[in-house]
């Protein structure tokens, strides 16, 4: 019997990922436009009379971004291996169930509708996306649930055809709405970092936590669930409460990562699968530790953002795909001979 | 002695109007090996499904340990039956002992890992069926054969009463299916369990097996088949051993098929014979080919 994944080799795993993660962040910190020390902004005096310029810059500007960025990466990477295992499907992301146009199409709405209010320190967009995401996923839910006993195509199909739907009424409102709104639209749907409060970033976290704590209780059972409803069933599984559960959390904490930062590709996608190729498909490991790697990746990919063409900043979307991509085709190369994961 | 699984007046049908299992009532003794056989669309898997609790039937009581399976809740039902379902590879590269272990999931402590005693029962299923030596690989890697094995391994480590099979040597070479039958006998005369297995090789089943249930779809028109002659009983399933119910005029009957019979050994071996075999002309003339409509 070869060894298979203890408590204690998890915690020891989680504990390394996390305090890298922790250095990620520090050194990303230290990264910028400007020349910051971090000396100087932890002892330098930082009252009214004498402001210390590192210390703001680093506590006002850097620290509240990256966190931003940490937050929404392990949101994202870790509703993307649910989205994977309970769909039982590769090329499964947070996004495929209509998240995506549902977000896009409330944020079109805030953007034409001129609204400006605001509600907890979120703009008007935020706040759109949000239940525009949420109201998707519960529809594509329902219709999922009225084709079928809960069958994974059906689930599928809903989201593409609604995905669709969707798509098509933002285009429609693209191509009646004023330039100056549709151009609001497409930044904010490209996916960027801004600093943020740091309410908004305690509340964002807490959300964000609470969902993949509740998701690591239920990984066991999605272990088994990957293998299909019906055989999860006989083992002993309840399918119903494990797929509702996996599919309300990951799409709530898809929902908060996209209200707090638009859509960013690619990061709920490769992550899972970095993940999975090097440390295997068990999902007690596969969720925590993709959520580690996708806070460290997006807290780097939007340090590139910011600085690679400064001043000016790229969405972060952009580094996302661009390194991404390849760095995920060089470990599928590298391991899949070792785990014949395509064979 | 109550029955492993009991049959009362079983009628279930995906349309109300179209039974695929009408009125089926019989018992199997715990620690029996019986065979599922019959023509596609006879209802056998639908049969398994039923005994598995993912379909409920529309009429009659189906009771498993002496209880009726409607009051047993998803998990309490996973105690007593498991399931081995056709062969297939899963999406995510999961190892064999990864694999087994997942027939304890219900049983896993707080924070979702297995305790010593499962390790214990998924230790001894590996190694009753021989697939320790491939513990570590992923299923993806195994032959067809080392696959099944595998997934018997985890039915067995669900510690249940009753295995459950769909087809388990479809698409396995012969040495395979000799192994995986010797496996099914050697669970059911060591541990005592009573195993349910659907097959298409009937003389396979006539050599391992102490009961079969010949399945027949069911006909559109009840009255015309139940006085069909030669053919006491229910017309559309007949329960017996196989010296009773493998004939070579029902399985003619069943399955349209002209056949070939000899004695061989203990068991009277049948073999299937179209029009163009070499010895079709040696074949019983009543199996004439269905293609001589009536």
């Amino acid at each position: 019997m070869p060894r298979l994944l203890s408590p204690k080799i998890l915690f020891l795993r989680i504990a390394a990922a996390a305090l890298l993660l922790f250095l990620t962040m520090l050194l990303c910190s230290l990264v910028g436009t400007e020349e910051i020390s971090l000396r100087t902004a932890l002892t330098g005096s930082a009252d009214a009379l004498s402001p210390n310029p590192d210390f703001e810059i680093l506590m006002h500007v850097r620290v509240p971004r990256i966190i931003l960025a940490a937050i929404v990466g392990a949101a994202l990477a870790g509703a993307g291996v649910t989205f994977q295992a309970v769909l039982r499907n590769p090329l499964a992301d947070p996004y495929i169930l209509g998240i995506s146009s549902g977000a896009g199409l409330g944020a079109m709405l805030a953007v034409i509708s001129g609204v400006n209010w605001t509600l907890w320190g979120r703009s008007p967009i935020a706040v759109f996306a949000f239940a525009g995401a949420l109201g998707t996923v519960w529809l594509v839910w329902m219709i999922g649930r009225v084709t079928g006993k809960f069958h994974v195509t059906g689930l599928l199909l809903a989201g593409v055809v609604v995905n669709a739907c969707f798509s098509a009424v933002i285009m429609f409102l693209t191509s009646i709405a004023k330039s100056q709104d549709v151009y609001a639209t497409i930044f904010w749907l490209m996916g960027n970092m801004n600093e943020e409060d740091f309410f908004v970033l305690w509340a964002g976290a807490g959300a964000v936590g609470a969902g993949l704590v509740a998701l690591f209780f239920i990984s066991p059972q999605l272990n088994a669930i990957s293998f299909g409803a019906t055989d999860a069933q006989s083992i002993g599984i309840d399918v119903r409460r494990t797929q509702f559960l996996a599919f309300a959390i990951s799409a709530f904490i898809t929902a908060v990562a996209v209200s707090l930062s638009g859509l960013i590709g690619f990061v709920g996608l490769i992550v899972p699968h970095a993940v999975r190729l090097v440390l295997g498909p068990d999902h007690r490991q596969l969720l925590p530790l993709s959520s580690l790697v996708g806070a460290m990746f997006l807290v780097a990919a939007d340090t590139v953002a910011r600085v690679v063409v400064a001043p000016a900043q790229l969405p972060v979307g952009v580094i996302t795909a661009m390194v991404g991509g390849p760095f995920f085709l060089i470990l599928l190369m590298r391991y899949n001979k070792k785990v014949g994961w395509l064979t | 002695m109550t029955a492993s699984v009991q049959l009362q007046d079983v009628t279930f049908g995906y349309h109300a109007a179209h039974p695929v299992l009408r009125q089926i009532s019989l018992a199997v003794e715990r620690g029996t090996f019986l065979a599922i056989v019959g023509p596609n669309g006879a209802g056998k898997s639908t049969l398994i499904n039923l005994l598995a609790g993912v379909l409920k039937p529309r009429s009659g009581t189906l009771s498993i340990d002496g209880a009726d399976i409607q009051s047993y809740r998803q998990p309490e039902l996973a105690r007593k039956v498991a399931v081995v379902r056709q062969e297939f590879i899963p999406t995510f590269a999961f190892s064999v002992a990864e694999t087994v272990m997942m027939a304890r999931t219900p049983y896993f402590g707080q924070l979702g890992f297995e305790r010593q005693s499962d390790h214990r029962i998924v230790t001894e299923a590996m190694e009753l069926t021989d697939t320790s030596q491939f513990a570590a690989r992923p299923l993806g890697s195994l032959s067809g054969g080392e696959r099944q094995r595998v997934f018997i391994a985890r039915a067995l480590a669900q510690d249940t009463p009753i295995l459950l099979l769909d087809e388990p040597t479809s698409f396995l070479d012969l040495r395979h299916q000799v192994g995986i039958y010797d496996l099914l006998k050697s669970i059911q005369q060591d541990k005592g369990r009573t195993i349910i297995s659907i097959t298409h090789d009937i003389n396979l089943a006539a050599q391992y097996c102490d009961q079969v249930l010949l399945l027949l779809p069911c006909p559109v028109d009840s009255s015309s088949r139940a006085a069909a002659p030669g053919l006491p009983g229910p017309a559309h399933y007949r329960m017996g051993p196989p010296s009773e119910v493998f004939t070579p005029e029902r399985i003619r009957e069943a399955f349209g098929v002209g056949v070939f019979s000899a004695p061989v050994g203990r068991e009277t071996v049948i073999l299937p014979l179209g029009r163009l075999a070499r010895d079709a002309d040696r074949t019983d003339p009543r199996s004439a080919p269905r293609e001589n409509k009536p």
